[in-house]
């Protein structure tokens, strides 16, 4: 599994309210036996569950668009994302599924046919006594099964995801094997069309349209069209910038990347990239702390989660603890050869991006001088996020010291044994930071030594393999904070 | 072989969805005119009660003097919030406040019900299951009271309400 694809799924899971599966399942099966109360048809109570289902998912999609935006918008490698849809859904991992393409004849794209062993719908259906929802009563057998709700909540993530990306494909998700109905398995028909075919088949569904329109008092919400509002940072960035595309940079060396930042400046900015770097000759501390600054912000930009953290008064102040020790940390116990390191690797990538008199300033910068303006840059940024730098002291034993004598933590014997229950998780959160930090350490002399051999991915992963190199140790520890997190935010 | 629903037990669930699919079927219910939607809701969750009794259950016998460690553990571990419960033994009611609501969250306009109505099912479902087992003079019987507070309402929290009653089921 990929880094990127990993990191989404992670972030998915640890950022959505997620109960017991059980509860889940049970009322999943609740809100379809309500429905079929209102219809008394079980083929049209299937239609109308998949419409709650599409209906649910499209409302989530709306409200954390900037998420999908760094999907791929490419139809065949939303599918290849799958897993992805299905933890955005479900918000457990999909696994023992086999994956299966169609060819298509004459059509841009093949059809895809996923079967998934474990159906988390179908669990024991028809062993409890409040199994009432009766398959037996269907007599049509060209409809879906139990996971139609699951089903419609699937499409509607995949054709939000083009939607955003502005493609001109759809994906349409047919359940066509059920566990409950005597299939083997969970089996999902996956069919790639053009906007115009989808429309057509959208318009010719007429059964199913008349069917919402009788229940939902209305006729089928019609795919609103995205308007050409302002574009932010993402919506420029998304074209460059998705899951699929920064695997194929991890997978490319420096130079590679330096070729495609040259390409973003040139397409982007309409400009040659030496003159692009010219605006900053004479101001190269300034660049760099905006290095520093940009990296904090573009951070953020990925769903807006750092700025939703750190409106929490407390994550803000720990997260201000964390970022000062690194601050501090590296300036102090870092050798200077590693720290010259990383400044030798920012020389080679303006080498050639950038005018030879700046090139030739920046080789001046001791490395110290080049940390120290990045973390400027850095602090600025955490700043407008919403960390008071002035407020903090001078360690974080002070900060809980000072909190106690104020009496800010209630009284209330619960409310404290909670917070003191939190005190392992955010300690070790903080010991997984600073082991992140000495891992990334070492990358820069890695990337020099490997770069005209092997990729970026090849440094990451050196030493033995992909799990055991520095990614997996990485990957290792951030699914540790992850875990935390999901711990506290119980 | 596919999952058993004593398996899905040790799993969690992402909500996001589901919790939207509440409100689209009270909306369902609103416009084909279901009379008492707050009574179907809680049927909803008695009935999600009587199939997950068989697989779990906190404690076999519930008293008043572990009723608030009682519905604690229900909501951490079906709903994984973490509530505050009072008990008014003149009134004999039970107060429980969740800032998580697993159900609610958003304030809709079009909707007047909220989500947590199918917890006052499953919470006194699941108590009056495990006394019906174990009637004792000490048992407790509780009945779903009132949604005070809701965050579907646009207040901060959810407040769920319950009245209870103690001796032989």
């Amino acid at each position: 599994m990929g880094a990127f694809q990993w990191l989404m799924k992670k972030i998915t899971k640890v950022f959505g309210r997620s109960t017991n599966a059980l509860f889940y399942t049970l009322l999943y099966r609740e809100i379809l036996k309500e429905v079929n109360n209102i219809t008394n048809n079980e083929e049209e109570s299937l239609i109308i569950l998949r419409e709650i289902g599409r209906r649910s998912a499209s409302e989530s999609c709306e409200r954390h668009s900037n998420i999908f935006k760094f999907m791929p918008g490419n139809p065949k490698k939303v599918l290849d994302y799958f897993e992805i849809l299905w933890v955005v859904v479900f918000g457990t991992e999909l696994d023992d599924y086999t994956y299966e393409e169609i060819t298509k004849q004459g059509s841009k794209y093949n059809d895809y046919v996923l079967k998934i062993n474990k159906c988390p719908i179908c669990v024991d259906y028809g062993h409890d006594l409040e199994d009432t929802f009766k398959f037996e009563r269907i007599k049509n057998k060209e409809t879906e099964g139990l996971a139609c709700g699951l089903c419609g909540m699937l499409e509607s993530v995949a054709n939000y995801i083009l939607k955003v990306k502005r493609s001109d494909y759809r994906i349409q998700i047919i359940e066509q094997a059920c566990i409950t109905k005597g299939g083997e398995c969970l089996q999902f028909i996956c069919k790639i069309h053009d906007y115009k075919e989808w429309k057509e088949l959208l318009e010719s569904s007429t059964k199913e349209k008349e069917i919402i329109r009788t229940y939902f008092k209305e006729t089928l919400e019609g795919e609103e069209v995205l308007q050409e509002t302002k574009l932010d940072i993402i919506d420029k960035l998304q074209d460059v910038i998705s899951i699929d595309k920064l695997e194929e940079y991890l997978d490319e060396p420096l130079e590679s990347i330096k070729e495609k930042v040259s390409d973003i400046i040139k397409d982007k900015l309409n400009m040659e990239p030496e003159h692009f770097f010219d605006y900053f000759r004479n101001y190269e501390d300034d660049m760099i702390r905006i290095i520093g600054y940009l990296g904090t912000h573009l951070l953020n930009e990925y769903g807006g989660l750092l700025e939703k953290f750190l409106k929490n008064e407390w994550l803000a102040k720990i997260f201000g603890y964390i970022f000062k020790q690194f601050k501090e940390m590296t300036l102090l116990f870092i050798p200077l050869d590693v720290i010259r390191d990383y400044n030798s690797l920012l020389v080679n990538f303006l080498d050639g991006l950038a005018p030879v008199e700046m090139v030739d300033n920046v080789k001046r910068f001791t490395g110290k001088d080049t940390i120290t303006y990045i973390f400027e840059g850095a602090q600025m940024a955490l700043q407008n996020l919403g960390i008071d730098f002035s407020e903090l002291k001078d360690n974080v034993w002070e900060e809980l010291k000072a909190e106690r004598e104020n009496g800010l933590i209630s009284s209330e014997t619960s409310t404290i044994d909670r917070t003191r229950e939190k005190v392992p998780q955010i300690i070790n959160i903080i010991q997984q930071f600073l082991m992140i930090f000495n891992d990334i350490l070492t990358l820069p002399i890695r990337v020099l030594i490997s770069e005209s051999h092997y990729g970026l991915k090849t440094a990451i992963n050196s030493v033995v393999s992909e799990e055991e190199g520095l990614y997996g140790s990485i990957r290792e520890r951030f699914d540790n904070i992850f875990d935390q997190i999901q711990e506290i935010r119980k | 072989m596919n999952f058993s629903r004593k398996e899905l037990i040790e799993t969690e669930a992402t909500m996001n969805q589901m919790r939207n699919a509440v409100f689209h079927l009270a909306r369902l219910m609103e416009k084909n005119k279901i009379e008492n939607s707050k009574e179907t809701l809680r049927k909803m969750g008695q009935n999600i009660a009587n199939t997950y009794i068989q697989y779990w259950k906190p404690t076999d016998i519930i008293t008043l003097a572990n009723l608030k460690d009682v519905i604690t553990t229900i909501y951490q571990k079906v709903l994984n919030s973490t509530v505050s419960i009072e008990i008014n033994e003149i009134e004999e009611i039970v107060n429980v406040r969740d800032h998580n609501c697993a159900l609610c969250k958003y304030k809709y306009e079009d909707v007047e019900i909220a989500g947590c109505e199918i917890l006052l099912g499953l919470i006194s479902g699941l108590i009056n299951l495990i006394s019906k087992s174990t009637s004792s003079n000490t048992s407790l019987i509780l009945k779903p009271h009132e949604v005070i507070e809701s965050r579907a309402y646009g207040n901060k929290s959810c407040n769920q309400t319950f009245k209870y009653k103690i001796g032989k089921v």
